[in-house]
């Protein structure tokens, strides 16, 4: 075993995987994060914790992760590119490590013009650095778990587990190159890979087919991302905006029924939409483990993390596996 | 300085542009003038109603200015590059329109010149050629005595040339602009006859021997002799001087040339119902200039072609007719004059009086025992390259050796030969230092920028009608109104005026090869505008980032350097906004604007040349709005320019923005170019607008 | 070349206000073409000042001129006296004619009097766009010549990431992706495979993280100095 995280464990046991997100909150409170921890705690066999997603400040993915491994929720702590140069990276690895971290996302990180979205200010002035993308991320772990170094080349006394992660865009543009490019971050020594929300399952199972052919399935576990769906506003707005992520029409159609059979009756709408929410995120998720080559499922409950137990439960992923070591 | 480039600048942007021009190729207007008169600037300045700058242009070259205007046969309108695309500009009567405009002016400015050679010329004849000399020599500071054998000042133009076409006073104003320099005038005075050569070569330090071709030739045949046959000088003296000589009810005219049409037109005017003219040319042969033909027939004179004088027939001594054989050929196979006859072919041309025309020639008697040597051929000696005959100090100029040309190309041997004196006068070396009117020209206009050009055809010259003409010798051609005047001049295109890089400046970024409509610049290590292509519309130079384009005709930073002279003083208490408005004279010149002082004009050339730092400059010398107003785009003389001129307007109203200023402050307008006052209404409207956003504080 | 882009008004008379004697010093090579700093725009910005300046009531005195480049002495040496009759010299050339100068006008400020974008080409008249970021060790034969760190806004070096939407870049749609561009030139280019390489971490000390940067040509200087006396023809030192 590379790091012997709950994680790395259910995808070795040859059973679907489940993962969960849980966004760390723009306060220094850590209660929030312990509510949500203990929300997902039993529902997932791993939960993402975010790194300012958006762009937008947040309690840093590492101080979150440590106090939801506290809970008892396994984290998958996500580091992106944007924020470190490799040497606060490499340091941040090593204090993750020796708190107790197992598994850790790489990703290149939402720009910061995306901090002033919608209400918030943000930060879209910062600078940021990118001094190493997320395929040279995954190798900087790699390299500091398996050869003993630093990516400088210095050695470490005691090497950090990670079981390292990547995200991928399956449905991106330009999509003949997605293939390639995941290839390159398995090449690079992404353990498992987590994709962006998928709803087009016919073009999803295309590319999985092209994976297959490249026999990355085999090299990498692919945990196929789940965005939960809560209103056919939400839906359109991703599959108009979002990179990467098309909607097909007849699931818009089918929140959009939801929403009017209730009428003027707002609140009603809602609960319509995201019960036919639930519904089709049910039904996607059964679709992607179905689809040949998918080790599991990444289940993004985006602020909405009570609704993991359902989904998981009605999905007939629990209990979930649990190891004795 | 503030407000300025730091760069020094010295002079008007004439001053300085013209050492510029003289480095670039002649517009073929100006190259094709004797005295390269600069026809683009003069019409330049007509166009944007001034006049007065017009005036000097034209006198700074060319002392019979006046005389040109009315009779010159103007080579600059053959050589027009819009003979290419419709019609020449019609430059000899815009010559005409501004000096007519600048004679308060140019009386104002005759004046003394002082003498301060210590030297004194004498000049023999006082034609285009020894006027013009007289002229310089004056302006060089030479005590100058002019004798003329005449009672009066002109030579040709005074004694031969009739008053109908060359009126008495525009000669009068050439010749009192000379006179007034403080020339000594002996008129009536014929040297041979009433002085010597040798005493005036005795009295003066130089002599300029300028007396023109003051004889006809006759003609050796039969009957010649006696009463009733007249040559042409004498006839036309007598018509200069108003001695009106009796010519019976028919007057025949022998000769095809200018000089014949003078004469038969003369012959018409002095009462002869019955003119007609005899030459060996045909039709398309004839010397005489086509129009001259042209209003001579339509006078009632008869032109019979192609026969030839053989005898004088006379009954009792009185002339009966000319006896005239026909012309089989006029020139022989190299275009040589050599006229061939069917003797078999003759008839009798009735006729009271018969009138020679068929050539001059000079009177040198008085030269015969003198130093300076005449030719076996009767002609005087002389070195074109020095201007000198074969006797030190004494030179030459105009007709008497150059043989019979134009009033200009004479004035033109006068500038040549009052140079020649000052240089032996002042020790120096004359060969190779007189000034030479021969000058590259721009070439052709390319097809390509041809075919953008809108057609516009010439305006209309009019004339009395035939019959009251006939019975007058007073001009019969009516001089361009201001309107036709000025959309005359608007049909310019500038050639030669227009932009110049200075390569120290340019930085080759290619954005005048870019925005011009007629391809002119070619960007290489700098920019070389083509002269043949630029139309001088001006677009370019205010968009160049590095200011490397001047244009010859019209300095780039004139309007910023005028602007606080035009807007003046701002008062503080004003009920009326100060409204800047620069405005197109392309259709009107000046004449449209009759719009009220809180207005402050700025004519332009088109709009094209306009700066968004133009823009600026008339708010910081204090104006309320900024108007633009340009010709509707249609009638615009460029091609293509409206989005430019929208943009610099566009950039204008930002950069305001940014002082707080209402972007409404600055329009572009565009005029009713037809109506006889076409910016009134638009100004008007404009002001009440910036009324309505006030009047500015600071 | 170098693009520039305007400041405003309001920052260039907060800069400017206190002085009485003000040139705005235009710089005619890379940052006219691109209609920033030419002698054109430093005419303007005099003209500007001079009129914020009577707004506000101050007597202020703005002139401009300009030379060729202010990045090369030979430029402005020969009007660096007259440079010296003004209080503030407000240099509209790149920073680096702004550098450069301020070092060499004794004890006259030198502000600038544009901002100093990128290194752009011209894409269309009056169009400018980054294209090279000076990065000091270029790659662009890996990337079918078209760069990473210039064009990609978050200098990906293994492209594109997931932002990627209709080829334009998550930061905006008017922005292309740059690795959306990679990807289809190298396509066009037959040599897509080379992607599949990951490039390592890159050696970032040729790039502004290195301090300073300098090139300083043996050839060159050994010809100048032997001018100079400071050698002998040989080329050996003095
Ligand atoms: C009828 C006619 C029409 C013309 N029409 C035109 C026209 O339309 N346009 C045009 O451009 N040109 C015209 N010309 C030509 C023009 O007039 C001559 O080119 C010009 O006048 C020549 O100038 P000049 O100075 O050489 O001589 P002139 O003008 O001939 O002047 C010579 C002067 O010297 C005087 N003189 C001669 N001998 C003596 C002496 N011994 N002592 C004192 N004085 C003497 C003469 O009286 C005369 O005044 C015309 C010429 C004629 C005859
Ligand atoms: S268009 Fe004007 S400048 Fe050109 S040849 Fe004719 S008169 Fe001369
Ligand atoms: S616009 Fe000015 S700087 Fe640019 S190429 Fe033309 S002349 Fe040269
Ligand atoms: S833009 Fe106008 S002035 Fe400039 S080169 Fe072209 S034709 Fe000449």
């Amino acid at each position: 075993m590379k790091s012997g995280s709950n994680l790395e464990k259910v995808i070795l046991s040859g059973q679907p995987a489940v993962t969960a997100e849980l966004g760390p909150p723009m306060s220094a409170d850590p209660h929030e994060v312990i509510k949500k921890a203990n929300q997902l705690k039993g529902f997932c066999d791993a939960a993402n914790i975010t790194d300012c997603q958006t762009a937008v400040v947040r309690i840093s993915s590492i101080a979150a992760a440590a106090l939801a491994l506290r809970e008892g929720l396994e984290p998958v702590m996500q580091m992106t590119c944007r924020d470190r140069n490799r040497i606060a990276i490499q340091a941040d690895l090593l204090g993750a490590a020796a708190l107790g971290l197992k598994n850790c996302l790489c990703l290149a990180g939402d720009h910061q013009v995306f901090s002033s979205a919608g209400r918030l200010k943000g930060h879209p002035g910062a600078k940021n650095v990118y001094d190493v993308d997320t395929c040279q991320l995954v190798g900087i772990l790699k390299k500091m778990r398996d050869e003993g170094l630093q990516e400088g080349g210095d050695k470490l006394e005691v090497a950090p587990k990670f079981f390292i992660g990547a995200s991928w865009t399956p449905m991106g543009d330009p999509i003949d190159f997605r293939p390639m490019n995941l290839m390159k971050k398995v090449n690079a020594g992404a353990d498992f890979i987590q994709t962006q929300g998928i709803y087009d399952i016919e073009l999803f199972r295309a590319q999985m087919e092209k994976i297959r052919n490249m026999g990355l399935h085999e090299r990498t576990a692919i945990l196929g991302g789940i965005i939960v769906p809560r209103s056919a506003m939400m839906l359109k707005y991703m599959d108009s905006s979002v990179a990467g992520v098309t909607v097909p029409k007849p699931l818009i159609d089918r929140l959009n029924k939801a929403k009017e059979a209730a009428g003027d009756d707002k609140k009603k709408a809602r609960e319509l939409q995201e019960a036919e929410g639930l519904k089709i995120t049910i039904e996607l998720i059964h679709q992607v483990l179905e689809t040949p080559g998918v080790k599991g499922v990444h289940i993004q409950a985006i602020e909405w993390e009570s609704a993991i137990e359902g989904i998981v439960k009605a999905a007939g992923l629990y209990p979930r596996p649990t190891f004795t070591d | 300085m503030s407000g300025a480039s730091t760069i020094e600048k010295k002079g008007s942007h004439r001053e300085r542009a013209a050492a510029l021009k003289e480095t670039r190729p002649y517009s073929p207007c100006r190259a094709a003038c004797p005295v390269n008169t600069d026809v683009q600037a003069y019409v330049g300045f007509i166009a944007q109603g001034r006049y007065n700058e017009a005036f000097e242009v034209i006198h700074s070259v060319n002392p019979i200015a006046s005389v040109c205007s009315m009779i010159c046969h103007h080579p600059c309108e053959r050589a027009c590059r819009r003979c290419g695309v419709d019609e020449p500009l019609a430059v000899r009567p815009l010559k005409r329109f501004a000096l007519e405009q600048s004679t308060e002016y140019r009386r104002n400015k005759r004046h003394l010149i002082e003498k301060t050679k210590g030297k004194s010329v004498a000049v023999i004849g006082s034609g285009p050629s020894g006027l013009t000399s007289a002229n310089d020599l004056a302006d060089l500071g030479y005590q100058v005595t002019i004798y003329e054998r005449h009672p009066v000042l002109g030579g040709m133009l005074a004694a031969a040339i009739p008053p109908y076409r060359l009126p008495r006073e525009a000669l009068k104003e050439d010749i009192d602009d000379v006179v007034s320099k403080g020339i000594e005038v002996r008129t009536g005075v014929e040297i041979g006859k009433d002085i010597s050569l040798d005493e005036i070569t005795s009295k003066h330090d130089a002599v300029l021997i300028a007396i023109g071709l003051s004889l006809s030739r006759s003609l050796n045949i039969p009957g010649v002799e006696g009463p009733g046959v007249l040559l042409a000088i004498p006839f036309l003296e007598d018509v200069a001087f108003d001695r009106k000589p009796d010519l019976g009810k028919k007057v025949l005219v022998i000769g095809g040339g200018n000089v014949a049409m003078d004469v038969a037109r003369s012959a018409r005017r002095l009462g002869v119902k019955e003119v007609e003219m005899v030459c060996l040319e045909g039709a398309d042969e004839m010397p005489a200039w086509k129009w001259e033909v042209e209003e001579a027939v339509e006078e009632g004179i008869t032109i019979s072609h192609r026969w030839g004088p053989k005898a004088v027939r006379r009954e009792d001594g009185r002339v009966k007719g000319l006896e005239v054989v026909k012309v089989l050929s006029v020139f022989d196979a190299e275009r040589r004059f050599s006229p061939t006859f069917d003797n078999a072919n003759t008839k009798l041309i009735e006729a009271d009086t018969i009138i020679i025309t068929i050539g001059q020639m000079s009177n040198i008697s008085f030269l015969k025992d003198s130093k300076v040597k005449v030719d076996e051929r009767g002609r005087v000696q002389w070195d074109p390259k020095t201007q000198m005959s074969s006797a030190p100090g004494v030179f030459v100029s105009g007709e008497v050796v150059t043989g019979p040309g134009s009033a200009i190309a004479a004035a033109a041997s006068g500038h040549r030969s009052a140079m020649a004196i000052h240089l032996y006068l002042q020790g120096e070396q004359i060969e190779g230092s007189l000034p030479t009117y021969e000058k590259e020209k721009i070439a052709d206009m390319p097809a390509t920028v041809a075919e953008k050009i809108a057609r516009e055809p010439r305006m209309k010259i009019l004339h009395l009608e035939p019959e009251k003409r006939c019975n007058t010798f007073e001009a019969f051609e009516y001089g361009y109104d201001e309107e036709a005047a000025l959309k005359e001049a608007g049909r310019c295109r500038g050639c030669g005026g227009g932009a110049v890089v200075d390569k120290n400046k340019c930085m080759a970024c290619l954005t005048c090869q870019r925005i011009c409509p007629y391809g002119a610049p070619v960007v290489t290590a700098w920019s070389e505008i083509r002269p043949e292509y630029c139309q001088a519309c001006g677009l370019c130079a205010p968009e160049c980032p590095g200011g490397a384009i001047s244009m010859v005709s019209y300095d780039v930073r004139e309007f910023r350097e005028t602007l606080p002279a035009i807007v003046g003083s701002v008062d503080p208490n004003r009920k009326e906004p100060v409204i800047v408005a620069f405005l197109c004279t392309h259709h009107l010149g000046t004449a449209g604007f009759n719009l009220p002082d809180h207005v402050r004009k700025v004519p332009v050339h088109c709009t094209s040349r306009i700066d968004t730092n133009d823009l600026l400059k008339a708010f910081e010398c204090g104006a309320d709005g900024v108007a633009v107003v340009r010709c509707p785009g249609s009638s615009c003389k460029y091609k293509g320019i409206e989005n430019r001129v929208a943009a610099r307007v566009g950039q204008a109203k930002k950069l305001i923005g940014m002082l707080g200023m209402e972007a409404g402050r600055i329009e572009l307008l565009t005029t009713d170019a037809e109506s006889g006052s076409p910016y009134t209404a638009v100004c008007a409207g404009f002001a009440d607008r910036i009324k309505q956003l006030g009047l500015r504080s600071k | 070349m170098i693009v520039g882009s305007q400041k405003s008004i309001d920052e260039l008379w907060e800069m400017t206000k206190d002085f009485k004697k003000v040139l705005v010093f235009g710089c005619n090579t890379c940052v006219a073409i691109c209609h920033a700093g030419g002698e054109k725009e430093a005419e303007t910005i005099a003209t500007l000042l001079r009129m914020r300046a009577a707004q506000e009531g101050k007597a202020m005195e703005v002139d401009f001129t300009s030379v060729m480049r202010h990045c090369e002495p030979e430029y402005f040496e020969p009007v660096l006296e007259d440079l010296k009759k003004y209080d503030l010299i407000l240099s509209t050339a790149c920073g680096v004619g702004v550098n450069f100068l301020s070092d060499r006008t004794g004890n006259i400020p030198v502000y600038p009097g544009i901002n100093t974008s990128f290194y752009g080409a011209v894409e269309a008249p009056g169009v400018f766009v980054e294209l090279c970021a000076g990065c000091g060790n270029c790659i662009l034969h890996l990337t079918g010549g078209i760069c990473p760190i210039a064009r990609c806004s978050k200098t990906l070096m293994n492209g594109p990431c997931g932002g990627t939407n209709k080829g334009k870049c998550e930061i905006s749609k008017d922005v292309d992706c740059a690795w959306y561009l990679i990807v289809e030139r190298m396509k066009k280019l037959g040599t897509l495979e080379k992607l599949a390489e990951v490039q390592p971490p890159r050696n970032w000390s040729t790039s502004r993280d290195g301090g300073p940067r300098r090139v300083s040509l043996e050839h060159i200087r050994a010809f100048e100095e032997q001018e100079a006396g400071k050698s002998d023809p040989a080329g050996g030192k003095k």
